[in-house]
């Protein structure tokens, strides 16, 4: 069934009615306070109160009966949500293996990785832009701006 | 003269040789990323903020500063050539720059947007330095009320403006005033959901937030379809403009300067704003509306001299107030912060150097943009040539490394690929972005000052109504909230969303 835009609505709304839940009651965790000295409670709680009336506003209104706009599907092609997981991952991974491996070498992989498996290039393109970005980047953040970025256990 | 003393100190700060050698590496840089589709003035910014830390203050914002102007220059080549706007603000720049270029015109087309854009930025800097110090010694009878009601302001303009539904914009507003909380309170030192962890007790970074929800997750919305695109391959050349095309810009130009300036010190997606009014303006004057859309050169020179000029205009709210009204000018203020800087009413006085010495950057480095833009535009078509696949990995890696060189701190590179899927799936929920980002700026200004009014009126909330000036600003702030249920008023808001289409500001 296609989807229209009070679907997409009502699952956001109530990942807002539970953000607005949260906060508030965090904030009588950590005191709100009188009117007269509002404690570190008041603005967690008072704005939570008002997103969980925002959101049961929008909640309650993608039940209406109406015309509602329709929506394109969530992935435009059948393929697309493998290129958007590759992304994803390969960040996550480059941040775990960023102190193991080193600045030089994590990037190389990273740059060689994503452009050999999300728009497949050919071999040698891949090698030649991912060690010239290692190279490059290298010279750049580490030679030219100095920043301290970690060697690894190869030392580079 | 009191004003050729401060223009003379300004001067003589900025003429020395690092002042100089920055301004050009942010302007050249502001115009690669203008011309880079993908990566904006606001990422570029955050991306090159740390790389600045071991220069002085003075030359890190102007090179900062240069970035944004140098980001309306480059976005307009792209919308010519190849009717891809590398920024929003050159979305309406496609429609007669693209058609010109097709009818061999791409040079003048080029020409003039890089003129326009130098004269409304020259103009923009003398509005500047006429309205801002008188502006911030006004600001100084400003109180905890009184901002507090501004910056309510500023984020109710944004979150008006905001394409699509207004009450989700104000729930992303309100999302951002929670995420802004977490941290140290300042005012009672009590931890707020920090879970021990060293980074969150200066708060939610406001780079990682910006990488991830305008780098990260546009990158990844682009990998979702390949992109192809085909750029005018036709010679570039006669790259000045004839008489004929000066006679039709002149008027557009002036005007754009003017109507960009002043839109450029209200909050909000200034540079757009400025952009399709001014073109709407210039096709209602002209006498052959028929030809816009055409390739006209009016529908160049208007909006491309009104988006440079809202650069400036946007830099008074900063000066004068401490109030930043987009994200790009939030994260200077981010800047000013880290170097120690408090801006408000009080920091032309207490810096002149800095102030001046900023201002009259933006003279040079203009300059430096009409100098360098025109006999570079080869060098911008092949940047273009790049293929995607291909940049994509790369513009990822600056957004990771840029924020672990912040602060060397893997919880912020993991807390930006947080907000890079929030800000992806918000995309496709149909949620903005700016009125999140405004709010995590002016959240903890916000609620200090929100928790000091109580305090002074001992519990009232009725100070925000009984203090004039911050009364008028809540009786704009009230206007603007109801009036979607105003049929008349309501129509005219669908029509300026149409406009600025939930571009990144």
């Amino acid at each position: 069934m296609e989807k229209k835009i009070n679907h997409y609505n009502r699952i956001s709304a109530l990942f807002f009615l539970g953000v607005g839940l949260f906060f508030s009651f965090y904030g009588r965790t950590v005191e709100i306070g009188a009117w007269s000295e509002p404690g570190p409670g008041f603005m967690p709680f008072w704005c939570g109160i008002l997103l969980i009336a925002m959101a049961v506003f929008l909640l309650l209104g993608s039940f209406k009966r109406k015309e509602w706009k329709a929506m394109p599907p969530f992935f435009p092609l059948a393929d697309s949500w493998k290129r958007v997981l590759i992304g994803f991952v390969s960040m996550v991974a480059y941040l775990l293996l960023f102190k193991p491996l080193g600045f030089t070498l994590v990037t190389f992989l990273f740059i060689a990785f994503l452009l050999k498996t999300v728009f497949p290039q050919s071999w040698t393109r891949t090698l030649i832009v991912a060690s010239a970005t290692a190279i490059l980047s290298r010279l750049i953040f580490i030679n030219f701006l100095e920043t301290q970025l970690p060697a690894g256990f190869l030392g580079f | 003269m009191d004003l050729l003393n401060h223009i003379a100190l300004g001067a003589h700060v900025l003429f020395t040789w690092t002042n100089i050698f920055f301004c050009f590496i942010g302007v050249l840089m502001g115009t690669l990323v203008g011309v880079l589709p993908g990566l904006g003035p606001t990422a570029a910014i955050a991306l090159l903020l740390p790389s600045t830390f071991h220069i002085t203050p003075v030359t890190a914002i102007i090179m900062l500063a240069g970035i944004y102007y140098g980001a309306m220059y480059g976005g307009s080549t792209t919308s010519i050539l190849v009717n891809i706007p590398g920024e929003a603000a050159s979305v309406i720049t496609c429609l007669d720059g693209y058609q010109m270029a097709r009818k061999g015109r791409a040079g003048p087309a080029l020409g003039i947007a890089a003129f326009g854009s130098f004269i409304a930025g020259t103009i923009s800097v003398l509005g500047l330095m006429l309205v801002a110090p008188p502006l911030a010694k006004f600001a100084l009878a400003f109180g905890p009320p009184e901002y507090f009601a501004l910056m309510l302001l500023g984020m109710v303009v944004l979150i008006y403006l905001a394409a699509g539904s207004m009450l989700k914009a104000l729930m992303m507003g309100v999302f951002g005033l929670l995420i802004s909380t977490i941290g140290m309170d300042s005012i009672s030192g009590t931890q707020r959901l920090t879970f021990g962890i060293l980074e969150f007790s200066d708060g939610v970074g406001l780079i990682p937030a910006i990488m991830g929800l305008y780098g990260v997750a546009e990158v990844i919305v682009n990998l979702e379809e390949g992109i192809t695109r085909s750029v005018v391959t036709s010679k570039v050349r006669d790259l000045l403009p004839n008489s004929q095309d000066w006679k039709d810009s002149f008027w557009p130009i002036l005007r754009g300067s003017v109507l960009g300036f002043f839109i450029g010190i209200l909050p909000g997606p200034a540079t757009v704003i400025s952009a399709f009014t001014s073109y709407a303006i210039e096709k209602k004057l002209s006498k052959h509306p028929e030809r816009f859309g055409t390739g006209t050169i009016e529908g160049v020179a208007g909006p491309e001299s009104a988006n440079n000029a809202a650069t400036g205009g946007a830099f008074i709210p900063l000066f004068t107030l401490g109030i930043p009204c987009n994200p790009v000018v939030a994260i200077l203020l981010g800047a000013f912060m880290i170097y120690g800087i408090q801006p408000g009413p009080m920091m032309i006085a207490k810096y002149p150097d800095l102030f001046w010495a900023t201002v009259m950057s933006m003279y040079l480095g203009n300059a430096m943009l009409l100098v360098l833009n025109l006999p570079l535009i080869g060098l911008w078509v092949q940047v273009l040539k790049v293929p995607y696949p291909i940049l994509f990995p790369i513009i990822l890696l600056f957004c990771l490394i840029g924020v672990f060189s912040l602060n060397y701190s893997s919880v912020e590179v993991a807390l930006m690929i947080g907000f890079g899927v929030f800000g992806y799936l918000a995309r496709k929920f149909q949620y903005e972005m700016a009125p999140l980002v405004l709010a995590l700026v002016l959240g903890p200004m916000m609620e200090n000052n929100v928790r000091l009014s109580l305090v002074i009126s001992q519990g009232d909330p009725m100070i925000f109504l009984t203090h004039p000036i911050s009364a008028g600003i809540m009786a704009v702030t009230f206007v603007l909230l109801v009036s979607p249920f105003i049929p008349w008023i309501g129509r005219r808001r669908e029509k300026l969303q149409e406009k600025v289409g939930g571009e990144e500001v």
